[in-house]
């Protein structure tokens, strides 16, 4: 003879109690397999229970009126038979509802569970519940889940990590107050991204910033024979971007840690393969950044118009999504009131930005053959302040990369057939 | 409700007839005893198909083995009547190691290509288009499959029928709609879902046939059936066959139907039970006789209930197979879930 513990089966779908209306069996009752046992009414219906055993009731659990919990013993039976937990059971075998198993309390571990250090107890919790976990920072192998077989719920991750936050009282934000007279504006939309983007960069990125000039004689040479040639042809000249684009690329050859995500969970820098340019594009929203991807598969030609297409779309605010996404490195052009140099923020998780400047005019001083007069030419020149991720880019790393691109802007027939 | 349309000849060879009887005896018992299993919580849910077996299974006999089903809901039985075996059906319902789909779709929406049917559709009538593209596909490579598309009442409601009706009507699609009208959408009555006449009447403005049935009736299902893909198959395009029927008992473990439906109205239609109509033609032929009647269910039974006791011992599936056959390469999340259950100790028998 052994026990047979019948427990409230889950007879909707995800009801998790249930109220006893009737009993239709008492203790001392010899009863046969499917004889119903115990009407009960959950919040979608009202149903008959019949038993999966034939038996002696031992006892009933809960009084008719009372609410049984989903997995609550309901019924003990005496059962015909070997001990509950063997295979042999001749209609049910134990993985099942009213499981055979030994008498246990509620507060038992499941069997597997070894409890304690946690190392190899089961870690049970849905993907929702871990992704919370991972964005708070609770680490859920040292929780003892509440749910059904020690499963660890999202309220479980929601109480760590709020009595993380409750030990070291947390000063609240600072709030400075408005008079009447003034104005209260709430960030929204592109602002308020804006200033989630920037946040984050300040709370990770160790910025540093390198600043040096480009002469772009050749370039703008270049660009004129290019556009004039494109004018006749009556297609739309090319602006520097597409070519300070391919300059990039050069520098990435040398220095492809430039063009890397960092994982901040992993501690881990991510070399990405593709070399997706994000471009800054003032809006009157605010800046917005658009992306073109795969720049090393695309010509100089290819990537102006590109470029071009996607400005327009930043100004009519028509971007789609995956066009504001994935950039690997940014390039943000800082105007006709761009500075002499400036400290770009570094659009994390990517490692470096570069900063370009207005080309301007000026005087250079020569020297007329190795013995000749020193004299004056007028010379073009253009500043570049790059900013990088100190954590990841030292310093003498960043530079090198810097003037691998000026090195290639200043031979621009180069990047034509690179 | 109307009575029998008397025939004095049996339309159909005996050992069609005969087949399709067994057949719904034996998806009746299956129904009985699932819906207890589930009460007992050996299963999570049940759709039973009690009151519609005419209409289910008489409907699927008149296909080819070649043939496709786009089930609605409660059609799984047509699988057992084109040869897919009980326990792997039974497996399925228990989502163990012993089911197709690894358990991993909602017990009792099993699919078979092995009997050319896809799962149930839970979604109300989205199924539809598909089998319309199913068809497309047949008209266009050639071949002379027809396809069976299921609904029920509600999905007349729908925009996906429209769009359904529309577009195999116009392209001429070797479909049949097959319409089981049991009078329940869940709780809405039959009487909310059209102002049409009929269901049938509906595919005149689609440009093809309709036609209204006795669903309970397994010799009018079977005839009106049979007609519709015998013009599917020869190029004639589509055909709307409304089966009349009516659901006995809830609509799936979870409902309760006595909360919104009058037991009255249940109890006018047992007695239009479609195995009693289908028993009566059979022994006014003189084909069936009570003693074969009393074989025939102990049979059934004890053929239900060794299938259960055979799947219900299956272990589940293995636990790494939760991480296959999405990904091709697993993301880091998912490979690090991966590692960290595999070193963890296996899943105890656990009660649920």
């Amino acid at each position: 003879m052994a026990q047979f513990e019948f427990r409230l089966p889950d007879i909707g779908e995800g009801v998790v109690e249930g109220e006893i209306v009737k009993w239709l069996v008492k203790a001392g009752d010899e009863i046969a397999e499917d004889q119903p046992l115990v009407e009960v009414m959950t919040d979608k219906a009202t149903v008959t229970i019949p038993s999966p055993r034939r038996g002696k009731v031992i006892k009933t659990v809960g009084k008719e009126g009372e609410i049984a919990k989903v997995h609550q013993t309901l019924v003990v039976l005496e059962v015909d038979g070997a001990p509950a937990t063997a295979q042999a059971a001749p209609t049910l075998p134990p993985q099942h509802a009213g499981q055979p198993a030994p008498l246990q309390s509620a507060g038992t571990p499941a069997p597997g569970a070894k409890g304690g250090n946690g190392d190899d107890r089961r870690l049970l919790a849905t993907p929702v519940t871990r992704r919370m976990a991972r964005e708070m920072g609770v680490d859920l192998a040292q929780l003892q889940g509440s749910g059904p077989q020690g499963r660890v719920m999202k309220a479980d991750v929601l109480a760590q990590a709020q009595l993380r936050q409750e030990r070291p009282a947390q000063p609240p934000p600072p709030s400075p107050g408005a008079a009447e007279a003034d104005e209260v504006r709430p960030l929204r939309g592109l602002r308020k991204s804006i200033a989630r983007t920037m946040a984050q960069s300040h709370t990770y990125v160790v910025p540093f910033t390198f600043v040096e000039e480009c002469d772009t004689g050749a370039l703008t040479a270049l660009r004129a024979k290019i556009n004039a040639q494109l004018t006749r042809e009556g297609e739309p000249k090319l602006s520097y971007l597409p070519f300070i684009a391919r300059a990039l690329l050069r520098g990435f050859d040398k220095f492809p840690d430039l063009n890397a995500l960092m994982d901040e969970e992993k501690q881990a820098l991510v070399v990405k393969r593709e070399v997706n340019l994000g471009f800054g594009a003032a809006t009157d929203a605010g800046l917005t950044v658009f992306v073109v991807r795969d720049v090393a598969h695309k010509s100089v030609r290819q990537l102006g118009a590109e470029i071009e297409r996607l400005a327009k779309a930043a100004r009519e605010n028509k971007l789609q999504l995956h066009e504001l996404q994935g950039s690997t490195f940014t390039i943000t052009s800082l105007g006709k009131d761009g500075g002499l140099m400036a400290t770009p923020v570094v659009k994390h998780p990517e490692v470096a930005i570069l900063g370009v400047h207005k080309i301007k005019e000026w005087a250079r001083p020569v020297r007329h053959g190795t013995e000749g007069a020193l004299g004056i030419e007028i010379a073009e020149r253009m500043n570049l302040s790059c900013s990088f991720d100190h954590r990841v880019i030292d310093g003498h790393i960043g530079a090198a990369f810097l003037y691998e691109v000026i090195a290639a802007l200043e031979s621009p027939e180069r990047l034509l057939i690179d | 409700m109307q009575p029998l349309h008397k025939l004095e000849t049996p339309p159909l060879p005996r050992e069609i007839l005969l087949r399709i009887y067994r057949e719904m005896v034996r998806l009746r018992t299956l129904d009985e005893r699932m819906m207890t299993l589930q009460r007992q919580g050996r299963v999570g849910f049940y759709g039973a198909c009690t009151g519609q077996e005419a209409a289910t299974l008489a409907s699927a006999i008149a296909l080819e083995k070649s043939d496709w089903i786009f089930p609605a809901l409660r059609e799984g039985g047509a699988m057992l009547l084109r040869g897919f075996p009980l326990v792997p059906y039974l497996c399925q319902i228990f989502g163990n190691a012993g089911d197709e789909t690894k358990g991993r779709q909602m017990p009792s929406h099993m699919a078979s290509k092995s009997v050319h049917q896809v799962s149930w559709s839970s979604c109300i009538g989205t199924q539809l288009p598909q089998a319309v593209g199913a068809a497309m596909a047949a008209k266009i490579k050639g071949d002379r499959t027809v396809v069976a598309a299921y609904l029920g009442d509600g999905a007349t409601s729908e925009g996906d029928f429209h769009v359904a009706l529309n577009f195999a009507g116009v392209f001429k699609a070797p479909v049949v709609f097959i319409c089981q009208n049991n009078h329940w959408a869940i709780s809405v009555p039959s009487s909310k879902q059209t102002a049409s006449e009929s269901i049938a009447i509906k595919a005149q403005a689609y440009g093809f046939g309709g036609v209204k049935v006795d669903g309970n009736d397994a010799v009018a299902v079977h005839a009106a059936v049979k007609q519709a893909v015998d013009k599917a198959r020869s190029g004639g395009g589509p055909t709307l066959v409304e089966c009349e029927t009516y659901r006995i008992g809830a609509h799936s473990s979870s409902d309760d139907p006595t909360r919104y439906r009058d037991e009255r109205e249940v109890e006018q239609w047992r007695k239009r039970d479609p195995l009693d109509l289908l028993r009566g033609r059979l022994q006014s032929w003189g084909i069936w006789s009570a003693r074969e009647e009393d074989e025939l269910r102990a049979k059934v039974l004890e053929e239900v209930n060794a299938a259960i006791a055979e799947a219900e011992k299956k272990p589940e599936p293995p636990r790494e197979s939760l991480f296959e056959d999405v990904y091709s390469v697993l993301p880091w999340s998912l490979r690090e879930q991966r590692e960290e259950l595999l070193a963890s100790p296996p899943a105890g028998k656990t009660s649920q």
